[in-house]
């Protein structure tokens, strides 16, 4: 009787509440009337004359199956209505209910005392939910929030539309059957998935997105422009961002999008997760990424390294040479965003890029044209036609290379190399990784946990069921580079491994005709996977707020995990479909993020909802290089020791502080090589809080006496006071203010009010240096500058100095430099 | 526990990437006065070429040889075994402290040298992975952190120079660099740190960066307070806890040889001063080079030359600083390399390796565990450790299991990242 079951069912909901909690986060954005913890949830019914209601009804009495009405308000009006009333018969009907994973059609029936008993329970299933059930739970879980095996559903990558979803499952799911579930099953089973597994703009969404506080636009004006530019935005800017809002902003930031610093910047997001700036000069052995390429007969072009002579133009050349050709791939994105091509073109290209040095290397320099010969940052598209290969048996014709953008470049598929054994396995989850936002490693669980795999049978990638969970994703793909060898060079017809997955992807086979251009074909069925997108999301997403985007929290997450997760994610779907529609325009996605309230969080409405926004905001450790550049951005000058030297470190590598590796800090300060050290280090240790000290120090030793060098309308730090304003009269006093609050707001992007205790503070430390200073003079002080403070030469040219600038009277300057000093090691300061 | 549980407990308790100390009970009391290094020959490397030799003997699939040299060629020290040079390259100079005979003759008493371990991948990521957390999947951190993290709040714990060098957040990874940035750091208000006779001529005078000092930590506790964003609040957080660490670099500097060596060498070098100063107490060092798909001999001797050169400075300065019998080192690569070589000379990846360990607490002139003629492990007993049909395959699990036990990790943090399989006395 249904009635009885469905008593059992409460019963069993009694025992396991905690097993029945993640419905309810996963369920905070459907309509779907739901059972859990006693109460019967009903998002939303329309009553005459009541309107949209909300109402949770809480069972009162098991034995009678009657509920007691124990909340009802008003509904979100977005929701569809899950239940009717009919005022005649006082019967409330609500056709399906879920409780856990089962459904049903429930009448109750409105009794006095305002109490609802069950009249009928009848179990119902779901269209698609028993073939979901059957086919689909067992890796995606029956909540459909994903397992050691399997990603989440929620919000899936092509869950954009009922068609999408279950063509993607005809052609490709479950994993190695695809055909077990085609037509109605696909069908049935993506309506399923999209009715129960997808939260939208529920209220809970827009209440945790609404309870961020964004930075003021000009603030994220600054944010940005240090961040994507590595300077501050000019009075042009800040009037275009006051007058325009946010379309203002992001016309400034299309503009900063054409500037050689934002591709940088680019260079160092996607290097981070592609790291193939390990073959630059400093980060791996020397020469290597020539090396790499020494079949190519000109790839030495400046000079055969067994006979040339090594002078300085020889040794120029080779780093200048190695470093275009390391760089090939990350200029490609570069490429792509500057032209504002669909990013998916990053693999799709039938060409790869060059500068003059790198194209005499693949000898294709005669064929383009170069404005400038010598133009390191001139790149251009190329293609290798007719190429023909230099070998111990002599030249071999190769013939014309089918470029698959990054897939095929040389750079990358030496990074990730392959062997034997491997069958570019190794290449194909980077593929996954990168390209379609899939972790293969993360499907490991599968695998016996510390025990061996029975490897008994002839091939168990392809008859192990162990094996096949993940082969039958990664092995296509592998074969799909059956082409390339280990070294990276295109060598078709080769034999290839019979005893594993051949090449193709997401259920569909390579076309033979297509086998000689294989990472052509991979490329183009790439480029029209929906996860293509969210991989370039979750890319740009680390890269501009310092993480990844919130992984499902998967079985032991809390409601508020939950939250946190659905309304990122939910946000995060609106920004990609943003740089969908603007034909997978990067920049666009980079100005959503920028304009998001997760890159501008500022602070929380109240304090209700810190749990939930635990990670919320791109507040993060600056990187080495980020920090380097916004020195430079704000002082004017790079860390590199004192400034009458500043003509010669300027021009050496190994002065950056922290830039270089070895005799400075761009290692301690959690730096890459993208070799060996391939993760930043997010979190300041002892060594990295030293250099913040160092670093105040030197910074503040020579900022203040170079910027009294200027003009005042000319100074970065110091526009108010002269170096000989000291604290005496309510005038000076008021400039010394005045000047302070400029440092605030100049370093610290903190626009504090006059009478703000934080400037109070700052002030007082002026006066007590001042003060100690003056007392010193003549005693243990003299009224020189330090030496490594004083400036006697030309920052630029070396030049001496008309007027030098050694000495500090009264210290005045000394005791700005305890100031400086004490705002360059901020948080706010190495923080951004 | 899961580690994101794990970590919303550190975050609970207020020590987001430091774990307090009575969380683990330290082998030798509060203060650490035992010390972990260990060494990845990254790439994966070839125990055949080194401490399970096999020799040219035709394979009978027809795939050999597995090296280049007669078996009638491999050497002995002591109990250990080891490999001749392959035939087909130049063998380093006899001079090199890192040539096999010197290497072995020296260090063999105290070698223990365990053969046949199973990593079960031949993926660099998953093999490194395995082999220095004991875990194959993600979410374990290297052995190395597990020994640093009960004494977090020393500011240099940890050294990574780099290889597998996840924490888990519950220690702070330190990356260094040369002897000269030790003395710049070391003394950060001095203009000329390197200049033993200016060492104190400051950017500041004392009183002055007094001053700075405390405007300094007065400024960061009024922001905690009034920061309401909880990301920053925990970046706060952290930050507050490192600064409130001493970091006595002075005392580093000390106990630095006066030039630093390049590469392995000087990883090592500034590992033990660290120790010996009190500063950390474990050190990942990283040798890449390993990963020889092409011209395996000839790539991967002078690699391998490089690692025992680094070995044996690393045990000089161990012994110069009267530490060896507190600092373990432990010996391991990502995988080892096919039992055969490819058509271009090389070797490409197999899941059988070798592990070494040398050092306090360990019985040296061992070898433990063993491989067939087709460099395939034989299983082992897991009560004698002899080669047993009956028995187990070893897997880095086991390594990992025994190498806690041998180095005390205990209790709570061993249970935060279990390794739920018999523990074989391989380190004892």
């Amino acid at each position: 009787m249904a009635g009885i079951r469905f008593f059992t069912l409460l019963l069993a909901a009694l025992i396991g509440l905690g097993a029945l909690s993640n419905m309810a986060a996963a369920q905070s954005g459907s309509s779907i009337p739901y059972f859990e913890e006693n109460i019967l949830h009903i998002p939303r019914i329309d009553v005459e004359g009541f309107g949209s209601l909300k109402l949770e009804l809480a069972l009162q009495d098991e034995s009678t199956l009657t509920f007691s009405l124990l909340s009802a308000v008003d509904a979100d009006s977005s929701l569809t209505p899950g239940a009717t009333y009919d005022l005649n018969s006082s019967i409330l009907s609500v056709p399906l209910v879920q409780a856990d994973t089962e459904f049903y059609a429930l009448e109750l029936q409105l009794q006095p005392g305002d109490l609802f008993q069950v009249l009928i329970a009848n179990e119902t299933v779901l269209t698609g939910q028993q073939e979901y059930n059957e086919q689909c739970a067992s890796c995606h879980g029956v909540d459909g929030q994903g397992a050691a095996v399997a990603v989440s559903l929620v919000n899936c990558a092509n869950c954009s539309s009922a068609d999408i979803l279950g063509t993607y499952i005809e052609n490709v799911m479950p994993v190695g059957t695809p055909d077990s579930c085609v037509g109605n099953c696909a069908a049935d089973v993506a309506n399923y998935i999209l009715t129960l597994f997808q939260v939208d703009d529920s209220p809970m969404v827009v209440q945790t997105i609404d309870a961020i506080e964004s930075l003021s636009l000009e603030d994220t004006l600054r944010k940005a422009s240090l961040q994507l530019v590595s300077r501050l935005p000019t009075d042009g800017e800040v009037n275009q961002v006051a007058s325009g809002g946010e379309n203002g902003l992001r016309a400034v930031l299309d503009g900063m999008m054409t500037e050689d610093a934002f591709y940088d910047r680019l260079i160092e997001i996607f290097n981070d997760l592609i790291l193939t700036d390990r073959y630059l000069t400093g980060n791996g052995q020397f020469a290597e990424a020539i090396n790499l390429m020494r079949i190519f007969p000109d790839a030495f072009w400046f000079g055969d390294p067994r006979t040339a002579e090594r002078n300085a133009e020889y040794f120029s050349n080779v780093v200048t040479t190695n470093d275009a050709i390391a760089r090939e791939p990350l200029q490609l994105i570069n490429f792509v965003v500057k032209n504002e091509l669909p990013m998916t073109e990053i693999l799709t290209a039938d060409y790869f890029m060059v500068n003059p040095y790198s194209a005499k290397s693949y000898g294709v320099f005669d064929e383009l044209s170069f404005q400038d010969e010598y133009d390191v940052d001139e790149w251009l598209p190329a293609q290798l036609n007719d190429l023909e290969i230099q070998t111990r048996n002599g030249t071999i014709p190769v013939g014309d290379i089918p470029h698959a953008g990054i897939l095929t470049s040389l750079m990358f598929l030496n990074r990730y190399p392959t062997s034997d054994t491997n069958r570019n396995r190794g290449r194909s989850r980077v593929t996954y990784d990168l390209f379609l936002d899939v972790d293969i490693l993360a499907l490991e669980g599968t695998r016996p946990d510390g025990e061996a795999v029975d490897i008994s049978s002839p091939a168990p990638t392809l008859d192990n069921d162990d094996c096949v969970v993940c082969h039958a994703l990664l092995d296509p793909v592998a074969s799909s580079f059956e082409n390339w060898t280990e070294n990276g060079f295109y060598v078709p017809n080769l034999p290839w491994y019979d005893d594993m997955f051949q090449a193709g992807f997401a259920g569909v086979d390579r076309p033979a005709s297509e086998e000689p251009t294989s990472l052509q074909w991979l490329a183009s069925e790439i480029a029209i996977d929906p996860r293509f997108d969210d991989a370039m999301v979750r890319l740009v997403y680390n890269g501009l707020v310092g993480r990844e985007p919130l992984d499902p929290p998967g079985d032991d997450g809390t409601d508020a995990e939950w939250d946190a997760y659905n309304a990122e994610s939910v946000h995060l779907d609106e920004l990609k479909s943003a740089y969908v529609a603007d034909n997978q325009n990067l920049k666009t996605l980079i100005k959503e993020i920028v304009l998001s309230p997760y890159w501008r969080a500022e602070s929380l409405e109240n304090e209700s909802f810190a749990i939930v926004h635990e990670e919320t905001g791109a507040a993060r450790l600056l990187s080495p290089e980020m920090l380097h550049r916004k020195i430079d951005a704000l002082l004017g000058f790079e860390w590199r020791g004192p400034l009458d030297f500043y003509n010669i470190t300027k021009d050496i590598d190994s002065q950056a502080r922290l830039l270089d590796d070895n005799q400075f800090y761009q290692q301690i300060y959690g730096g890459i090589d993208s070799f060996v050290v391939t993760e930043r280090l997010t979190e300041p240790n002892g060594l990295m809080v030293a250099v913040q000290e160092r670093m105040g120090n030197e910074l503040a030793c020579y900022a203040i006496p170079n910027d009294f060098l200027a003009d005042a309308e000319d100074r970065l730090l110091m526009p108010y006071v002269e170096k000989e304003t000291q604290p005496i009269g309510n005038s000076n006093q008021s400039a010394i203010m005045n000047n302070i609050q400029h440092l605030h707001s100049h370093l610290l992007a903190e626009n504090l009010e006059i009478g703000d205790p934080e400037l109070d503070a700052t002030y007082d430390l002026f006066v007590a240096a001042l003060e100690a200073g003056q007392d010193a003079i003549g005693v243990t002080e003299n009224g020189d500058l330090p030496f490594s403070c004083r400036r006697t030469r030309d920052l630029i040219t070396g030049a001496d100095l008309a007027s030098p600038l050694t000495a500090d009277p009264d210290y005045v300057m000394r005791a700005w430099m305890t100031v400086a000093a004490y705002l360059m090691s901020d948080y706010r300061f190495v923080y951004e | 526990m899961k580690r994101r549980t794990l970590l919303k407990t550190l975050t609970g308790i207020g020590m987001a990437g430091v774990l307090p100390m009575s969380l683990v009970r330290p082998a030798f009391g509060a203060t650490a006065d035992r010390f972990l290094i260990t060494i990845s020959a990254t790439g994966g490397w070839d125990p055949t070429s080194l401490i399970d030799p096999k020799g040219d003997a035709p394979r009978a699939d027809g795939l050999g040889p597995i090296n280049n040299y007669s078996a009638s060629e491999i050497k002995s020290a002591g109990n250990l075994m080891y490999a001749p040079y392959s035939n087909q390259v130049e063998a380093p100079s006899i001079e090199s402290a890192g040539h096999y005979d010197n290497f072995f003759e020296k260090h063999h008493e105290r070698l223990l040298v365990i053969n046949g371990i199973d990593t079960q991948t031949n993926g660099h990521d998953s093999g490194r992975r395995f082999v220095w957390s004991g875990k194959l999947e993600e979410g374990y951190p290297t052995v190395a952190a597990l020994a640093a993290a009960p004494f977090a709040d020393q500011p240099m714990a940890f050294i990574s120079n780099g290889g597998y060098d996840f924490t888990a957040s519950i220690v702070a990874p330190v990356r260094t660099a040369s002897a000269a940035t030790f003395n710049q750091l070391a003394f950060p208000n001095s203009q000329f740190p390197a200049d033993p006779e200016l060492l104190e001529v400051g950017f500041f005078t004392e009183t002055q960066y007094s001053l700075v000092q405390q405007a300094r930590e007065a400024r960061l506790t009024r922001q905690r307070i009034t920061e309401s964003l909880p990301k920053r609040q925990k970046q706060m957080d952290q930050l507050q806890t490192v600064k409130n660490t001493d970091v006595e670099l002075q005392s580093l500097l000390e106990f630095l040889p006066e030039e630093v060596s390049s590469g392995l060498a000087g990883q090592g070098e500034v590992a033990v001063a660290a120790f010996a100063s009190g500063l950390a107490v474990s050190a990942n060092l990283s040798l890449s080079g390993f990963d020889t798909h092409g011209d395996h001999d000839l790539d991967h001797t002078p690699t391998m030359t490089e690692l025992l050169e680094g070995i044996d400075t690393l045990w000089d300065q161990i012994e110069a600083q009267g530490l060896e019998d507190k600092v373990t080192v432990v010996i391991g690569s990502d995988f080892g390399r096919t039992p055969f070589y490819n058509q271009g000379d090389g070797k490409d990846h197999w899941n059988i390796t070798s592990v070494m360990a040398m050092g306090a607490g360990i019985t040296g002139n061992r070898v433990i565990g063993a491989t067939d003629e087709n460099y395939e492990a034989f299983k082992l007993n897991p009560s004698t450790l002899q080669p047993d049909d009956n028995g187990i395959i070893v897997t880095p699990q086991h390594v990992h299991r025994s190498l806690r036990d041998f180095l005390g990790i205990q209790s709570d943090l061993d249970n935060l990242f279990p390794i739920a399989v018999e523990s074989l006395d391989l380190f004892g």
